[in-house]
């Protein structure tokens, strides 16, 4: 077997890895736009500290981030579910949960996170951020999109209903090949 | 301790004379690269010492000075420091001054200390400091004085060669009989988290090890080292293994399997070597201050781990949490890791959008629910005549006073936001009287600051008779601390691997924060011969003008309002910007504290 054939044959099988991951994390992905409860998640953030989100006060930049409140009972809730999503995974994932900004549409924010603290969109420490051009699909149409970014990496967004039908978030199932154990814990 | 005298023969200022000279400075003055003084520390200076230097220094102790090699045109020089008599135990260790440049006020400022042997050869300018029009390269001397040494006069000599001149600099140094306590009088603490930057601060060392990096001997070498470095300046490291979201770094924790009432530890392999050298004190063997174990350590414990998130407010979170804790406790015990202490401490904030409650800087009072339902598994998973020492941690500001009096008891180690803690006039006694550990804790001065700033943060916790300081980040120096200086807030060490060291190098600012550490440490221990309120009153005076009541903030009408409704501009605004703790500080601020600690300890018997 010549060498090109052998690398041929290597990377046929890699990419019928990613293809497997893909398919599994795209699974998840549809289970949690049934499971995940739209109205619960509207409910997480309370109204203060939504009212402060966007709020710029020269006098207090942190404002937003100091009195960034959930209610517990509604976190938890989702939270768990998110857990026991992540667990349909073949491999180590995270379900995160995200949700569009109601004081500013054009921005998105991450509302739960998950212990490996995988994302592809996060901006570490961004308490909402622009919204990206897949997160934006998903919410307009309510497909689920898949979006390779970073090396190794794979993400399938889905969409989050409430009891009217309505897209109130999307979740982010991801996974990541060759994952690194020490980024993120700081 | 030490005591650096000037010796004023022929005042040079700033710049360098023709030729080649060497100098001196106490260690409270920085040299620049081109044989004058940094901005900050010339106030107050009136020159360089000249003809000899005079040093004074108790038993157990370390005394400092700088050297400066000033080469006006340039060129091929050798600096030489004579050792003191074998038999004296005195030892000396030299470092080259690394000039770090600062785009923002286009300025050299020494910080970083390389190793270096005596003789020493270079030439100016340095070639891989690359200062154009360098004429001075400056040296820190550590002089270390053990408990051994016999009290008395002795002397050696440092030497300059440049071409066919040599010019030697006496140095006397008088060692007296009082010995240094080996326990500090305040904890100075700094602290990290996890080790991801180590491949960033180490890319040479990483790519030589690739995947296998975080799994070789060198990767915990590496944290041992940092480990030692902290250890061997008086000071405590802490290094903070898991993520907002309750991601664990593998060294920091135990392997687990198992859900539910099968969850336990499969390897104690990672753990042990990460912490077993550090908590039996075997990694400080080869220093001089000799093995101990590292006296606190941050436990993995999060929200997150060792139970699942999934199973909280159920029997499973219980009995995941107790199973594992449990193992732990026992582990330890049978390990005679003793003497740390195991804290249990929550950094996540829910800002980070991986938990609903805030562990750190809790701000909203429905949070303290988790705190007591933690103490309540601790309970559960800890024998209650354990000799293995666990204490539950709460890093405080927002509604600090609150929290002293509603996790009264459960709560046994305060990390208190230095300002808002002043306004508690009460609270240093009462938490004390309860057996609780009190600290502070803040920042770190940048290089633009005096060095005495450095002492600011070692005086106060022991006038309000607390405990100790945290420096919160200590060990990161920016993306180029080399050649793009931001100034150092975040670091107190810098990696060595551009000089072919696998391992932290010290800095100026962390001898300084150690000598005056060390010289408190005495200072306290003279409480012996008079009254300790008289010491830090007096100490107060010495250091920059202010009584002990300077040191504090009046409770601000603030102080009595919702928590809630206050944001970091209102608390800023309150607490006074009292000109004698920062622009009005001297750079000899602390060298006053320690003439007068050095006239008691000649006094004392």
């Amino acid at each position: 077997m010549t060498s090109r054939f052998a690398l041929i044959l290597a990377a046929a099988g890699l990419f019928a890895q990613t293809d497997d991951r893909t398919q599994a994390l795209n699974r998840v992905a549809q289970v949690a736009t049934v499971m995940v409860d739209g109205d619960v998640c509207r409910r997480i953030q309370t109204p203060r500290s939504e009212g402060l989100l966007t709020r710029v006060d020269p006098r207090d930049p942190w404002a937003a981030a100091d009195n960034y409140d959930v209610n517990h009972a509604e976190f938890i809730q989702v939270k768990k579910t998110l857990i026991r999503l992540s667990h349909l995974c073949p491999e180590a994932c995270d379900v995160n949960l995200w949700m569009p900004v109601a004081a500013a549409p054009d921005r998105v924010q991450i509302m739960i996170r998950n212990v490996y603290e995988m994302s592809q969109f996060w901006n570490w420490g961004a308490l909402h951020q622009p919204m990206p051009a897949e997160m934006k699909k998903v919410l307009d149409t309510g497909q689920r999109v898949t979006v390779r970014r970073r090396p190794g990496m794979v993400s399938v967004l889905a969409p989050v209903y409430d009891s009217l039908g309505d897209i109130i978030g999307l979740v982010e199932v991801v996974s990541q090949a060759g994952r690194n154990p020490r980024e993120n814990v700081k | 301790m030490k005591h650096l005298r000037f010796l004023m023969l022929g005042l040079a200022t700033s710049m360098a004379c023709a030729g080649a000279d060497l100098r001196a400075t106490p260690e409270y003055v920085r040299p620049n690269p081109f044989g004058g003084i940094v901005d900050s520390d010339r106030h107050g200076i009136s020159g360089f010492i000249r003809g000899q230097v005079t040093l004074e220094s108790a038993r157990a102790a370390y005394v400092s000075c700088h050297l400066v090699a000033v080469v006006a045109e340039g060129g091929e020089y050798g600096l030489e420091v004579n050792p003191f008599p074998a038999a004296t135990g005195i030892r000396l260790d030299l470092y080259r001054e690394w000039f770090h440049f600062l785009p923002a006020s286009n300025r050299y400022i020494p910080d970083a200390l390389i190793p270096v042997r005596s003789p020493y050869a270079s030439r100016l300018p340095e070639a891989d400091n690359h200062i154009p029009g360098q004429t001075a390269q400056a040296f820190w001397l550590d002089i270390w004085v053990p408990a051994s040494t016999q009290p008395g006069e002795y002397a050696t000599s440092a030497v300059l060669k440049t071409g066919s001149r040599t010019m030697p600099l006496p140095i006397k140094l008088t060692v007296l009989s009082q010995v240094v306590p080996d326990t500090d009088a305040v904890a100075i603490d700094h602290n990290t988290y996890g080790t991801s930057w180590f491949d960033e601060q180490y890319p040479n060392l990483a790519r030589r090890y690739g995947q296998d990096f975080s799994t070789s001997d060198a990767f915990y070498k590496l944290i041992h080292a940092y480990h030692r470095v902290f250890y061997e300046h008086r000071g405590v490291f802490h290094q903070l293994g898991y993520g907002h979201a309750g991601k664990v770094g593998p060294e920091f924790a135990p392997q687990l399997e198992g859900s539910g009432r099968s969850k336990h530890v499969s390897s104690w392999e990672a753990f042990d070597r990460h912490y077993g050298p550090l908590l039996d004190g075997s990694a400080f063997a080869q220093t001089r201050r000799g093995a101990k174990p590292i006296p606190f350590a941050y436990l993995p414990i999060n929200p997150e781990w060792p139970a699942s998130y999934l199973g909280w407010g159920e029997p499973g979170y219980e009995r995941e949490f107790v199973n594992v804790v449990s193992e732990m406790e026992r582990h330890f015990r049978e390990k005679g890791w003793t003497s740390t202490r195991f804290e249990l401490f929550f950094n996540h904030k829910k800002r980070y959008k991986g938990f609903e409650w805030d562990g750190d800087e809790t701000r909203f009072a429905g949070d303290y629910a988790y705190f007591r339902e933690y103490a309540r598994l601790l309970k559960a998973a800890v024998p209650a005549d354990t000799p293995v020492k666990f204490v539950f941690r709460a890093d405080v500001s927002w509604t600090m006073e609150k929290q002293f009096k509603e996790l009264a008891g459960i709560i046994n180690f305060w990390t208190c936001g230095g300002g808002m803690f002043g306004w508690y006039d009460y609270a240093p006694r009462m938490l004390k009287e309860r057996g609780d550990i009190v600290w502070i804790y803040g920042g770190t001065p940048a290089v633009t600051e005096p060095l005495s700033a450095m002492a600011v943060d070692v005086l106060r916790p022991w006038l309000w008779g607390i405990d100790g300081f945290v420096r919160w980040l200590t060990t990161s120096p920016g993306p180029d601390p080399w050649n793009k200086f931001e100034g150092g807030t975040e670091t107190l060490v810098y990696p060595g691997e551009p000089f072919g060291v696998e391992a932290p190098l010290a800095s100026v600012r962390l001898k300084v924060e150690r000598n005056a550490v060390q010289d408190l440490t005495l200072l306290n221990d003279l409480a012996r011969v008079r009254p300790l309120e008289k010491l830090k009153v007096d100490a107060a005076k010495a250091f920059n003008d202010t009584s002990v009541e300077d040191w504090r903030t009046p409770r601000p009408p603030l102080a009595d309002g919702n928590p809630e409704d206050w944001s970091n501009t209102d608390v800023d605004e309150v607490i006074p910007k009292n000109r004698k703790f920062t622009t009005a500080l001297q750079p000899a601020a602390w060298q006053h504290v320690r003439e007068y600690m050095l006239e008691l300890a000649r006094e004392a018997k």
